[in-house]
């Protein structure tokens, strides 16, 4: 079959000792990445993203998508330990790791979320590696219009689906296409929102706003109850491992739900964060009455449902940023970002033009997510022990290594300036249910997303109606309608169904 | 301050934000041009989507329908301080970073920020704040030879 040929040349290439050294060197820094509050899986790909100018690219997507692995798995350390979410998508696991960490278990709920994400790594590289390519195939039938279709059912998905406020989505959507805009203009060469000033002409960086957004603005929230990072102790022990294991045969529902959750939902942008919540919910309905009781009291289940659906949807956020060139998760927008500075397009052509490239990367989430779980296995505490590293000195460097980054992508002073603004912005909006994902997803797809529809309106001079065509667009039009107008339907819809309602429980 | 003051206070910057975007879209031109819609066209929409936006979120916060808590306060009680101490010595860096260069300007920041808020002894302060940039410079400078800003004298008291 074809795909499992393109997977074993991919396997090939992924299999070289500089490719296999540049995975394990990805996980080991992912890890340390994703333990650390501040640095994420989103910022450290940035910082490390003008590092990879001197590889070539399978290497540096290789290299950044290690990271991304290493700091899925990385995340649940600090929830688990510390009680705090490294990243959105592991609070639900501090409902229940924290407790039983609390309580002693600490290596037996480290153990169960190593491998719950193993778990949804499983699921969510199996979906990638067989749903991508007909993907891609699909999608290589896209033109302009079908392109903005696929933008505006992605920004729907957000305001519709994700967050607790549509209209502070749709607020921060509409900045992040703006900031996009910022600089100059790619058609007619003309400078846009720059007001005279230099410094604005170059615009704004993805990069620079990642690490001022997720990380600079995860720092300041975090310091808020503050001036510590405090945590518990833990060793591994084999034992913790083999329980897992018993765990593991007796809520093999639970983890195959979570995955299942988590693949279809990572496969939307922002879906990680929902995914894990959804997940711990149905886990929770789903368990007989004195299993839920222990449920946020330290219940193994309610570690494997989230952590298995947020690390399906880390992987399966991959399939539509090689397939569409739309990233599933704001980690996978910098792996895009990372994509296009290297000069690859991503979308369908890059199945076409780059095949080694593409399964290069696809083979090596197969071991780089297995590599991954032996090294947190091996050295969690050890990684934990990095956070225990004192306050005072550990916050100046995290601050030292974001300005790194942010300098490294233009070599201009402004941009570490920026990054503090947008650190700024991003403790703001955090505390004022502003979403941080979709502005920075507009930030990166915004000229794509502009001139797919400054095209489709030359096709058609000038006419709307080029947007409601069949076979693809109008039903990606309709779609994206509905899904962005969910929250007003909703209520609605269930009025309708004659189902009460009342009060239910939000995102 | 409680969170209805702030949120009423981002909507209305981000509110002027859009009007001013809007208005420099107007002027580039956003109707249609020769090649198709014009440069403004765009980011006037979005300029539109984001005024409007900002007044419902307005009227939310004034109604009390908002998503967040009007109520609770917006930095949780002697929260505002930690922040600060995290947020202003930084940006001192990033001044001392024009001057001096940022590995010169990360070890005075260092080696002030441990000294002053952990307290700890000299040793354990130039211990840290020295070797740990000096290491970030030979990694970045010289082995992966991307330049960080050299500042007016950085590029004089770092001579290696």
């Amino acid at each position: 079959m074809d795909i499992l040929t393109n997977l074993l040349l991919g396997l090939k290439v992924a299999g070289e000792p500089y490719n296999l050294l540049v995975a394990f060197a990805g996980i080991v820094l992912g890890v340390i990445v994703g333990v650390l509050p501040g640095l994420g899986g989103a910022n450290g790909c940035a910082i490390l993203i003008p590092v990879t100018f001197v590889m070539p690219p399978v290497a540096a997507v290789i290299l950044l998508s290690s990271i991304y692995w290493g700091s899925l798995y990385g995340g649940c350390i600090c929830s688990i330990l510390f009680n705090i979410p490294g990243e959105p998508w592991a609070v639900a696991t501090t409902f229940d790791g924290y407790p039983m960490a609390k309580n002693g278990q600490a290596g037996r709920a480290l153990s169960a979320a190593f491998f719950a994400h193993a778990c949804g790594a499983v699921l969510g590289t199996i979906a990638l590696t067989f749903f991508a390519p007909l993907l891609a195939a699909f999608a290589l039938r896209f033109g302009p219009p079908e392109v903005f279709g696929v933008m505006l059912l992605t920004f729907s998905a957000f305001v519709g689906l994700v967050g607790k406020s549509p209209v502070k989505t749709l607020v921060a959507t509409a900045f992040g296409f703006i900031m996009a805009s910022v600089g100059i203009d790619i058609v007619s060469g003309e400078l846009r929102l720059t007001f005279g000033l230099t410094p604005l002409m170059g615009g704004f960086n993805f990069i620079v706003a990642v690490i001022g957004l997720f990380g600079i603005g995860e720092i300041l929230l975090t310091v808020e109850e503050g001036l510590k990072f405090e945590g518990v102790k833990v060793r591994m022990r084999w034992s913790d491992i083999t329980s897992t294991f018993t765990d593991m045969r007796r809520y093999w529902k639970t983890l195959l739900l979570g995955s299942f959750v988590g693949v279809w939902m990572g496969f939307k942008p922002g879906g990680a964060t929902p995914a894990s919540f959804m997940a711990y919910g149905f886990a929770k309905e789903s368990m007989p009455a004195e299993d839920r009781a222990q449920f946020g009291k330290g219940h193994v289940a309610g570690i494997f449902a989230p952590e298995s659906a947020a690390h399906g949807a880390g992987t399966s956020a991959m399939i539509p940023m090689i397939t569409l060139g739309i990233p599933g998760s704001p980690t996978a927008a910098v792996i895009l970002g990372g994509l296009m500075i290297w000069g690859l397009q991503p979308g369908p052509m890059l199945f076409v033009d780059k095949p080694d490239f593409v399964w290069g990367l696809i083979a090596s989430t197969w071991y780089g997510n297995l590599f991954g779980l032996l090294v947190v296995l091996a050295f969690a505490p050890a990684f934990a022990a990095v956070l225990r590293t004192p306050f005072a000195i550990l916050m100046p460097l995290l601050i030292f290594i974001c300005a790194i980054g942010s300098y490294a992508v233009n070599n201009r002073m402004i941009d570490i300036w920026y990054m503090m603004l947008f650190g700024l912005i991003g403790w703001a909006f955090k505390k004022l249910d502003y979403n941080m994902a979709p502005m920075l997803l507009a930030l990166v797809l915004g000229d794509m997303a502009e001139s797919a529809m400054r095209q489709s309106l030359i096709m058609s001079q000038g006419s709307l109606l080029i947007f409601l065509q069949p076979p693809i667009t109008l039903p990606l039009v309709i779609a994206a309608a509905v899904i962005g107008s969910w929250p007003w339907l909703a209520p609605w819809v269930r009025r309708m169904r004659g189902t009460e309602g009342g009060a239910s429980a939000g995102h | 301050m409680i969170t209805k003051t702030a949120d009423i206070i981002v909507a209305a910057m981000l509110l002027c934000l859009g009007v001013i975007v809007g208005w420099d879209s107007y002027r580039l031109g956003s109707g249609w041009g020769p090649e198709g819609p014009k440069a403004g066209f765009f980011p006037l929409v979005m300029a539109v989507v984001a005024i409007v936006g900002c007044l419902v979120v307005i009227r939310q916060a004034m109604a009390g329908t908002s998503s967040v808590k009007g109520g609770k306060l917006f930095v949780p009680a002697g929260g505002m301080k930690p922040v600060l101490t995290v947020f202003i010595p930084a940006c001192g860096m990033i001044l001392l970073t024009e001057v001096v260069g940022l590995y010169v300007a990360a070890m005075i920041y260092l080696a002030a920020y441990i000294k002053v808020v952990g307290e700890y002894k000299w040793s354990t302060v130039l211990l840290v704040s020295i070797p740990i940039p000096l290491l970030f410079y030979w990694v970045f400078e010289k082995i992966f030879l991307i330049p960080m800003p050299a500042g007016m004298f950085g590029a004089q008291i770092l001579r290696f």
